[in-house]
C-alpha cells in the first residue's frame, strides 16, 4: 500500500488525440490512504448520460474520499468530448476506454484498474475488459445485457417524452428522423452495432472480480450472472431497489444513495 | 476551433469549457456568449444543446463559455452561505470578469434554458455589461396574485383548446378522471372576469417580489437586446402574455425584443428538427445583435476621434 500526501480536488482536462479529444475529470485521493487501484467511470450514453451525471459524480467523490484515484470521462461524441454522437460508435467507444486506461496509468502509476459502468457504459466496460484482458475488476451497474432490448426501451421512452409535451406532437408530420432517440441521432451502423450487443455471448473472462448491481431486477442480468460464473469469474450480485436516475425526469436530480453506497463498499472490500 | 477547460472564480471552484473561434473566423467581436445551467443539468445542457449551440456560435466567430454554477456538474460547492439567487448572479459575473481579464471582452450575451433563462435575466438586470439575453422556455415568476392569474389563464386556455370540444374530454368529466377543482377554479375565474369591473386588469407584482414583466421592461429601457424563445404550448408563454402590450410594444417595434415560438417542440427540444430550428434562430439573432453592436461601437469611435 502506498501512502501519499493528502491532496484534493478535481482536475478537469482534455486527453486523447487532438482530432478526437476526450473530456475527463481526474479525482485525486482525498485521504492519506492511497489504494492500489485506479477506478475509471464509464458513463451511459445520450440522454441517460445527462440524467445520471450527478449520481456518477457523487459516486466518484465518495471513492476519492476513501483514497482511490478516479477518472471519469465523456465518450467521444458525448458530453464535452469532441465530435457529434452520430460520428461515434461502439468501436470508437471501446478505443476511448483503452485511451482512458492509458491516461489513468500515466497519471497515477497504478496497474490495477477497476472499471465502473452504468447501463451501456457497463456493457462497454465488460466488452473492453474481455478484449484487453488486463482489467482487474468490474462494476456493472444496471448493465445493458441485450442491445436490442435497450434500443426498444429507449424508443418507448422517446415516445413517452414526446407524449408528455404540453403540445400534441404529430411525430409523422414533423419530419422526425427514423433513428433519432431522445435527442440524439443514431446512424444505421450505430443501431446495428448496438443491437448486436449481447453480453451473454461473452467468451473471454472480462475481469477477475465483478459486481453486478441492479436497481430493478431483470431476467437478463440473472442469465449474465450465470454466464460469467461459468467462465470462472468471481461474481457478487446485489439488488438495491433505488432511483433509476437515467430514466427519471430531466430536472429531478435524484441520487441513488443505496446503490452508490453499495458500489463504494464493494470496491473498498476488494481493494482494502 | 479549440475547446479548453476553464477553472475560475475566487477560489478556482467553477469549471467551464471555453471555445475560442478559429482565427480566420474571428472578426474581433467584443462580445462573448455564456451559457447558464438549465436547473441541475450540467453545462452540456438538455439534449447536449449547449454543446451544439456553443460550437455553432464559435464557428461564427464568437468566444463561447458554458460553465457550471457551484454545486452543479463539475463545479465545487461554495464555502459561504450565499443564497442561490445571489450566487448565480455573482458566479456569472465571475465568468464575465474572467473573460474580460483573459480575452479583453467587454460585452456579453447570456443564454439559458428554463431556470437558466431566468438566471440570465437576473444577471442582466444587475450587470450593464450584458448586451443581450436569450431566454429559452423561461419560467415565469411573480407574486402569488400574478402566479394565480397566469395559472387560471393557462387552465382556461387548455380547457378551451382541448377540453370542451373533444369527446375524450367529456368522457373524462363523466368518468371522474377530470380535476374538478381546477374546473371550478376556471369557471370562477371566467365569471369574475365577466362580472367585475377590472376584468381586463392583470395583477401587478407588489413590493420587492421580482417578476418577469418588471425585469424585461427594465432591460428594454436599458436598450438590451432580448430574444425569447418558447416551445409551442410552453407554460412560460402565459407569463409573457400577462405583460400588457403597451409595455413591450416599443422594444418589439424597435427590434430589441423578439419573441419566437417553435412549433411541435417539447420543452427540452427532443426532436432534432426542433433543435436545428432553435439553433437557427439563435445564430440569426446573435449575428444581428453583434452587427448592431459593432455599428454602434464604430459610430462611438468615430465620434470620439472627431
Amino acid at each position: 500500500m502506498r501512502i501519499s500526501t493528502p491532496r484534493g480536488g478535481i482536475e478537469p482536462f482534455y486527453f486523447g488525440t487532438s482530432t478526437k479529444p476526450l473530456f475527463g475529470c481526474y479525482h485525486t485521493p482525498l485521504c492519506r490512504l492511497a489504494r492500489e487501484c485506479g477506478v475509471i467511470l464509464c458513463y451511459p450514453m445520450g440522454q441517460e448520460y445527462i440524467r445520471s451525471h450527478r449520481a456518477c459524480r457523487q459516486l466518484v467523490i465518495r471513492l476519492a474520499g476513501l483514497g482511490f484515484c478516479v477518472l471519469r470521462f465523456d465518450f467521444y461524441g458525448c458530453g464535452d468530448s469532441g465530435g457529434d454522437f452520430e460520428q461515434a460508435g461502439i468501436g470508437q467507444w471501446l478505443i476511448d476506454i483503452s485511451t482512458a486506461i492509458s491516461e489513468m496509468r500515466r497519471r497515477c502509476g497504478l496497474t490495477k484498474i477497476c472499471l465502473v459502468g452504468l447501463r451501456l457504459g457497463a456493457a462497454l466496460s465488460m466488452m473492453a475488459g474481455a478484449e484487453r484482458g488486463d482489467v482487474e475488476s468490474l462494476v456493472l451497474w444496471d448493465p445493458v445485457v441485450s442491445g436490442r432490448a435497450c434500443i426498444e426501451e429507449l424508443m418507448t421512452r422517446h415516445q413517452e417524452t414526446l407524449g408528455d409535451s404540453p403540445t400534441k406532437i404529430d411525430r409523422h408530420g414533423t419530419g422526425e428522423r427514423q433513428t433519432e432517440i431522445l435527442g440524439t441521432l443514431l446512424t444505421d451502423s450505430m443501431l446495428t452495432d448496438i443491437a448486436k450487443i449481447d453480453l451473454l455471448a461473452v467468451e473471454k473472462k472480462p475481469a477477475d472480480d465483478i459486481l453486478i448491481i441492479e436497481s430493478h431486477q431483470e431476467p437478463g442480468t440473472t442469465r449474465l450472472r450465470k454466464r460469467l460464473e461459468s467462465i470462472d469469474v468471481h461474481i457478487t450480485y446485489q439488488h438495491c431497489p433505488d432511483h433509476r436516475v437515467w430514466s427519471e425526469k430531466l430536472y429531478k436530480a435524484l441520487l441513488p444513495s443505496l446503490v452508490l453506497q453499495s458500489i463504494v463498499s464493494w470496491i473498498c472490500q476488494v481493494y482494502p | 476551433m479549440k475547446e479548453q477547460v476553464l477553472v475560475f472564480g475566487k477560489t478556482n471552484y467553477l469549471v467551464g469549457i471555453v471555445i475560442d473561434p478559429p482565427k480566420v473566423e474571428s472578426n474581433n467581436h467584443l462580445s462573448a456568449i455564456i451559457f447558464l445551467n438549465a436547473q441541475g443539468v450540467h453545462r452540456v445542457g438538455p439534449n447536449r444543446l449547449y454543446v451544439k449551440m456553443a460550437r455553432k456560435l464559435a464557428a461564427m466567430g464568437f468566444v463561447t463559455l458554458r460553465f457550471d454554477f457551484s454545486g452543479i456538474g463539475d463545479s465545487e460547492v461554495r464555502a459561504d452561505n450565499l443564497l442561490f439567487k445571489r450566487s448565480i448572479v455573482e458566479e456569472t459575473q465571475e465568468a464575465m470578469n474572467h473573460l474580460s481579464a483573459a480575452k479583453g471582452i467587454e460585452r456579453f450575451i447570456l443564454i439559458g434554458i428554463h431556470s437558466g433563462a431566468m438566471n440570465s435575466l437576473k444577471t442582466a438586470c444587475n450587470d450593464p455589461r450584458v448586451l443581450g439575453v436569450i431566454l429559452i422556455n423561461t419560467t415565469g415568476y411573480g407574486d402569488k396574485a400574478l402566479n394565480s392569474y397566469v395559472t387560471n389563464c393557462r387552465l382556461a386556455r387548455i380547457y378551451r383548446e382541448i377540453g370542451w370540444s373533444s369527446p375524450q374530454g367529456w368522457l373524462r368529466i363523466i368518468t371522474g378522471k377530470s380535476n374538478y377543482r381546477n374546473m371550478l377554479r376556471v369557471v370562477g375565474f371566467q365569471l369574475r372576469r365577466v362580472f367585475t369591473r377590472d376584468r381586463k386588469a392583470i395583477p401587478k407584482t407588489h413590493g420587492s417580489t421580482p417578476d418577469l414583466r418588471t425585469d424585461l421592461c427594465l432591460l428594454a429601457r436599458r436598450g438590451a437586446h432580448l430574444l425569447l424563445i418558447y416551445s409551442e404550448g410552453n407554460p412560460g408563454l402565459d407569463y409573457l402574455q400577462a405583460i400588457p402590450d403597451d409595455e413591450i410594444r416599443g422594444p418589439r417595434s424597435r427590434g430589441t425584443l423578439r419573441v419566437e415560438i417553435i412549433p411541435q417542440a417539447d420543452p427540452t427540444f427532443t426532436l432534432l428538427r426542433t433543435q436545428e430550428h432553435l439553433c437557427g434562430i439563435v445564430q440569426d439573432w446573435v449575428q444581428g445583435v453583434s452587427k448592431t453592436d459593432s455599428e454602434y461601437k464604430c459610430a462611438q469611435l468615430l465620434r470620439r476621434e472627431r
